[in-house]
């Protein structure tokens, strides 16, 4: 957030603040491959190859592209839930496990995963409990993030009494609930319907330019990633690599209405050729 | 799906649990009273023979007449029942958990304990009183035995169940194995541990009274033999009657557990 703010400031006032070199990246991928056997006849599959991916921090970052391409591989590579058979990954300088050792990453899947057991206030503040937070400290970390995404009123409701779209948010309260580095995001709003995943959009927007988080996102929607991001990765599969990076450099704070500006369809029709040049080229 | 404030989900659940409560106990007692009537009725007016069935007056009147030795036989048998489902339900989830954990000790073993499993309760309750005495630890050691296998294997089957996502998401936030086990799979489990303690509540009162009727010189099987043999049938019928309400109030207590542990489980709610 203070990094955010902070380069707001200088080019609001065009002055450098000391800081001559261009800061190190937050997540810095090179030459990341990914193979697992199992394919058709057991052939040997390449989800990754020879990946190369910078992310800056306070950024929002989009990967694009078909199933297969990879893009689900990436986030798990930094989670920790899968090691690269090659090259390096790291984040704020750190192997991925360190990393999610230190609690610096926060992931929210497809599937809001929540605990049927637990109501949302407990379900938020769960990795808060894991991490050892007194009750009294992770309550209040908890209540916090629930009226960031919105669930004032249901602190103490069942996950089963709430709708796709709060189940979503609840996750995304999870997610940021140590603070962390660098929030993943695989196909969050995938199973919602497109009247709350517009809203879900909007909200996430919010909530990123609120807390300055990096954010990398997952999606098959082109106009989603656009709308959302500052970078968006269009990815392409057999092998699962990247085809090209596109700067969003549509203003914030963004809203609904950056959809309808001559820009974001020049951004989308770029995207989509990109995607389809993906296809084609296998 | 529609959703309402958790205060008046409280306030929802209150009074549609008073008028369950009338609801659902009406018609039951109805039944019953017309059916006892039937029975009596039927008894006076075919001079059905007491030892085919005994008329309800008949029963009632063996209850009254000597209602401590009953209550102390009955008793005998309870405790029996829950002691044994106790310790072979503890047993049960114990190697339940080694099983979830090891898939060696799982493929090895579990055959073993699926065959043991099918073995008759009756062909070796003779054995295991053997070896355990003539008193009320060889009817306890019967009862486990058959609480055993049902905890068993819902125990690992419930440990297993847990959602893969969930477990993701303790894994991306650092989650020690002790964590995963009592915040993640245990709970995940409770469902099915609770499908088990429901089977075992049947299965240890079955297996203390035929543990008695092996061998006993009290309990409810012991009366049963023993008013066979004399076909003293009121009596019996009584102890039979008994056996069943043991097994009513060991399955509510069971049923109220349930419903405090696992709330939130679909099959607990009410509005399904």
């Amino acid at each position: 957030m203070a990094e955010r703010a902070r380069k707001k400031l200088e080019l609001l006032e065009g002055i450098n603040m000391g800081n001559t070199e261009s800061p190190s990246p937050l997540v810095d991928f090179r030459q990341v491959s990914v193979t697992y056997q199992g394919g058709n006849n057991d052939a040997v599959v390449e989800a990754l190859k020879d990946v190369d991916l910078v992310v800056e921090e306070g950024t929002f970052t989009s990967l694009i592209g078909p199933s297969g391409c990879g893009k689900s591989t990436l986030l798990r590579v930094l989670a920790d839930l899968i090691t690269p058979t090659d090259g390096s990954v790291n984040i704020a300088g750190q192997q991925p496990r360190v990393a999610r050792l230190a609690r610096q990453i926060g992931f929210v899947f497809q599937e809001p995963a929540l605990l049927d057991w637990r109501s949302v206030l407990e379900n938020i503040a769960l990795p808060l409990e894991l991490q050892g937070v007194g009750r009294g400290q992770r309550d209040e970390e908890a209540r916090r993030l629930i009226s960031l995404v919105g669930l004032d009123g249901f602190e103490a409701a069942w996950p089963s009494q709430l709708s796709g779209g709060m189940r979503q948010r609840a996750a995304i309260a999870r997610a940021l609930s140590t603070s962390p580095r660098v929030m993943l995001m695989d196909e969050p709003f995938g199973a919602l319907d497109q009247i709350t995943r517009d809203r879900m959009n909007l909200e996430l927007v919010r909530i990123f330019e609120a807390t300055g988080v990096t954010v990398l996102f997952v999606t098959h929607s082109i106009r989603e990633a656009v709308l959302l991001s500052d970078k968006v990765v269009v990815m392409s599969p057999r092998p699962g690599r990247i085809v090209r990076e596109i700067e969003v450099d549509l203003p914030r704070p963004r809203t609904l209405s950056v959809r309808d500006s001559a820009s974001f369809d020049e951004l989308v029709r770029l995207g989509t050729r990109e995607l389809e040049l993906g296809y084609d080229g296998q | 799906m529609t959703v309402s404030s958790p205060a008046t989900i409280a306030e929802e659940s209150f009074a549609t649990r008073m008028k369950a409560i009338g609801s659902s106990a009406g018609p039951p007692l109805a039944a019953a009273a017309i059916m006892v009537t039937l029975w009596e009725g039927s008894c006076h007016l075919f001079d059905i023979p007491t030892y085919i069935v005994p008329a309800p007056s008949r029963i009632y009147a063996a209850i009254v007449s000597n209602p401590g030795s009953l209550l102390y036989n009955g008793g005998v048998t309870f405790f029996e029942a829950v002691t044994g489902f106790v310790i072979g339900s503890l047993l049960g989830a114990m190697l339940g958990t080694a099983f979830a954990y090891s898939r060696m000790l799982a493929r090895g073993l579990l055959p073993y304990v699926i065959a043991a499993n099918t073995i008759p309760v009756v062909a070796i309750a003779p054995i295991i009183i053997l070896w355990f005495g003539h008193g009320i630890q060889s009817k306890i050691a019967v009862t486990a035995f058959l609480s055993f296998f049902p905890l068993a294997l819902n125990m690992m089957k419930g440990l297993q169940s847990y959602d893969r996502v969930v477990m993701n998401v303790f894994h991306v936030s650092a989650a020690n194995s002790w964590q995963r086990f009592f915040k993640m799979r245990l709970p995940s489990a409770l469902p099915y541990v609770f499908v088990g303690l429901k089977l075992n509540v049947t299965f240890s009162v079955i297996g203390a009274i035929i543990a008695e009727f092996v061998q006993a010189d009290k309990g409810l099987g012991f009366v049963i033999m023993t008013t066979y043999r004399t076909l003293n049938m009121p009596r019996l019928w009584a102890a039979m009657l008994l056996s069943a309400l043991i097994g009513i109030l060991f399955f509510a207590l069971i049923a109220w557990i349930e419903k405090r542990a696992i709330p939130w489980h679909s099959s607990m709610r009410e509005d399904l």
